[in-house]
């Protein structure tokens, strides 16, 4: 190699490590942020499952003490039974209804699409608290609207203790975890709907495909992507319900709406087993991460 | 010259930022106190004014206050232990500074704070078995329960009731119950076991109905699977106007209380009326829980000071100053007592003088009996009292079935008190 071409190639190598420090600069605030606030946790949250850990002594290393403890744990499994069940019910419903109400408000008039969009986001931009107040207004037992709506439309004879009784805890929970949940599947899948390629749906039409061959032929494959996103944030939201249990029923009554997210919280926060509570939180990770992987793969098979 | 001149100006810069303000102020420091709602210890006008009047003694520590409520209070406080940000000074009862905190180690010892003349019960509720004080006791009350004396004299149930001493007895206590419940009232009690909040008037109301104990006099064993326990519950599960509620607790029993859904509350003090005294509009009469004999023996409540050991002695030393300004002196520790709306927990003259309201509740004092928040394993045995109630709710009332569940509750309580 000549001299000249030597000299090339240096200044090249030296751009491009230029551009690479450039990009790593600017990606390192977000750097710090995410080995601070993720990598590490994750990885503390792995180390300390194998450790009885709790407040005022050092930790003892169990190795896999707490996972066998979890094995044999009988309100862990009431906690996973319960916590698949909301995934189960309210991840296809989710997104069974955020499409319906997405296809139908999408062929409404700009204004009146804006307007629905604004009406079903706003539970997911107001306060959790808030909204959960309300919902415990609404099932309360004593002067809540449910009971006072079915007893005088001759539904109930008398008030349902809605959140009190283990046979209808569950579903308000799950109820109340819909409402919050079809915002923002609704918003991105009426932008889904616009950014599909009419020329595409004409082209069908002219070939006298009917509407709904139109939509499950032309357009739901053009929204897989859309869809595949909206399962995995469904999903891991429902398995990471928390904030609705921990301010309406607390786990109970009788543990019909505990879930391993509450369990995991009472076990480090409440009684101080840090080490249990983190090994709970390493098989939530591991079934989450599990299942996200599965609608990945199944969504590119699509 | 530029080059030098700039580099000056970023040194001086760099060193006036790195001057501490302690070289201005030498003796200056600041202490933080965190506090639960203890009635008016959750008012910023309130608490400010007793820091001004610190601030006047001693202006070199500068006090911060945050304001904690029941619900996550506790996790707050932990969460600060866990990242070594634990505050100076949380004002609190022993429950948590002595069986908690102070347990594993986190608290400073308080035992020469102690005024002379402190209640002798108090001050050994404030103390380990090896002699330390993680808790300088400033007020205290015996937790009692409340009727609507309106809807009982409309219901002939007042018939039922010592008026003059505010006690009753079990048998006179399920007549009156169904004396309000028979005058229409579907919802004359209700034992709350939503959550843990407020559940000493549960256990108060359960362990005295039929005379059974929550923990041994020792407080290393929980006693409360007992026949007498089982026969209470069952009484309570087969009274008509009593109900077991697990979607609710205290909080909501006493706002269904206030606005009148419930005609008795069992989870009531003097702060509780002092706070809804606006909104209620019926005549509230305090009752001490009934018993066999009429004698109950009350559920007590202590709070007081605890300082965290952040291993800084400034600090701690601020710490110590700030609740001996508080406490030893006559004249502030009255101020203090009735900002907590409780009682004093030594005598000390003109507390409360002619407060009508504070004088009736004064009545319960004499009955406050065992102060067994203290035993090990307290917050598992919280927990499983108020998920056993929900069981027990669902049950079929019966007392074998009772016991079966207080008893699986008692071995999960005394595991963990073996544990810790």
């Amino acid at each position: 190699m000549s001299d000249k071409s030597k000299l090339g190639s240096l200044r090249s190598n030296n751009l491009v490590l230029q551009e690479n420090v450039s990009a790593y600069l600017f990606l390192l605030p977000f750097l710090i942020f995410f080995v601070g606030f993720v990598l590490y946790p994750m990885f503390m949250c792995l180390f300390t499952s194998f450790f009885d850990a709790t407040m005022g002594r050092k930790d003892i290393f169990i190795g896999f003490q707490n996972y066998k403890e979890l094995a044999n744990d009988p309100v862990f499994w009431v906690a996973l039974r319960n916590t698949l069940v909301i995934v189960v019910v309210s991840v296809p419903v989710t997104c069974i209804f955020s499409l319906w109400v997405a296809t139908i408000i999408s062929r409404m008039p700009m204004a009146a699409t804006s307007a629905f969009r604004c009406i079903f986001y706003l539970p997911v931009v107001t306060g959790s608290v808030a909204v959960t107040m309300v919902w415990k207004w609404m099932f309360n037992n004593y002067y809540g609207i449910f009971n006072y709506l079915g007893q005088n439309m001759g539904l109930i004879d008398k008030p349902i203790n809605w959140l009190g009784n283990p046979k209808y805890a569950l579903g308000c929970i799950i109820l109340i975890l819909l409402t919050t949940s079809v915002g923002q599947p609704i918003v991105l899948y009426v932008s889904a709907l616009d950014n599909v390629d009419k020329s595409l749906v004409e082209a069908a039409e002219v070939d006298g495909a009917t509407p709904m061959q139109a939509f499950w032929r032309v357009k739901w494959p053009q929204m897989m992507p859309t869809t595949l996103y909206i399962l995995v944030i469904t999903t891991i939201n429902s398995f990471q319900c928390f904030a609705l249990i921990q301010l309406l029923t607390s786990g109970g009554p009788k543990n019909s709406t505990m879930t391993i997210m509450y369990y995991i919280y009472y076990n480090a926060f409440k009684l101080y087993r840090y080490g249990y509570g983190n090994a709970m939180g390493v098989i939530l990770a591991i079934i989450i991460a599990i299942l996200s992987a599965v609608q990945f793969k199944l969504g590119q098979e699509k | 010259m530029k080059k030098i001149l700039a580099l000056a100006m970023v040194l001086c810069m760099i060193f006036a930022l790195a001057t501490p303000l302690s070289a201005f102020a030498d003796d200056a420091v600041t202490i933080s106190l965190w506090t639960y709602p203890i009635g008016k210890w959750t008012d910023e006008a309130t608490v400010k004014e007793f820091i001004a009047a610190f601030n006047e003694v001693h202006p070199e520590i500068t006090v911060k206050v945050e304001y904690l409520d029941y619900t996550n209070g506790d996790d707050k406080i932990n969460t600060a232990i866990e990242g070594g940000q634990a505050p100076d000074i949380v004002m609190e009862g022993p429950e948590r500074l002595i069986a908690n905190w102070g347990a594993k180690g986190l608290m400073l010892d308080l035992a020469d704070l102690v005024p002379a003349g402190t209640f002798e019960g108090v001050a050994s509720s404030c103390t380990t078995a090896d002699g330390k004080v993680f808790e300088l006791p400033v007020c205290m009350t015996a937790h009692c329960m409340a009727i609507n004396k309106d809807v009982f004299e409309a219901a002939d149930a007042l018939q039922y009731i010592d008026l003059e001493k505010h006690t009753w007895t079990t048998e006179n206590f399920l007549k009156a119950v169904q004396a309000v419940a028979d005058a229409g009232y579907d919802y004359v009690g209700t034992v709350f076991c939503g959550g843990q909040g407020g559940d000493q008037g549960t256990r108060a109301l359960v362990t005295n109905l039929c005379g059974g104990t929550y923990a041994n006099p020792e407080h290393t064993q929980y006693t409360y699977a007992s026949e007498e326990n089982a026969k209470a519950l069952s009484l309570l599960c087969n009274q008509a106007g009593i109900t077991f509620d697990p979607a609710i607790v205290a909080s909501d029993e006493i706002q269904n209380f206030v606005n009148g859904t419930f005609q008795m509350a069992f989870c009531w003090n003097a702060t509780q009326e002092v706070n809804n005294a606006d909104a209620l509009s019926f005549d509230v009469f305090p009752m001490a829980f009934p018993a066999p004999d009429g004698v109950p023996s009350l559920q007590g409540g202590i709070w007081g000071f605890g300082i965290f050991d952040n291993k800084d002695e400034a600090r701690a030393n601020a710490a110590k100053e700030f609740i001996k300004f508080l406490t030893a002196d006559d004249a502030v520790y009255t101020k203090v007592v009735e900002a907590t709306n409780f009682q004093p927990v030594r005598d000390v003259a003109g507390v409360y003088e002619g407060n009508e309201l504070m004088a009736e509740y004064a009545l319960m004092n004499p009955m406050m009996g065992d102060y067994y928040q203290i035993t090990k394993g307290w917050t598992t045995a919280r927990t499983e009292w108020w998920n056993m109630l929900q069981r027990v709710g669902e049950s079929d009332g019966t007392p074998e079935a009772i016991l079966v569940e207080l008893t699986a509750a008692q071995d999960a309580a005394n595991a963990a008190a073996a544990a810790e």
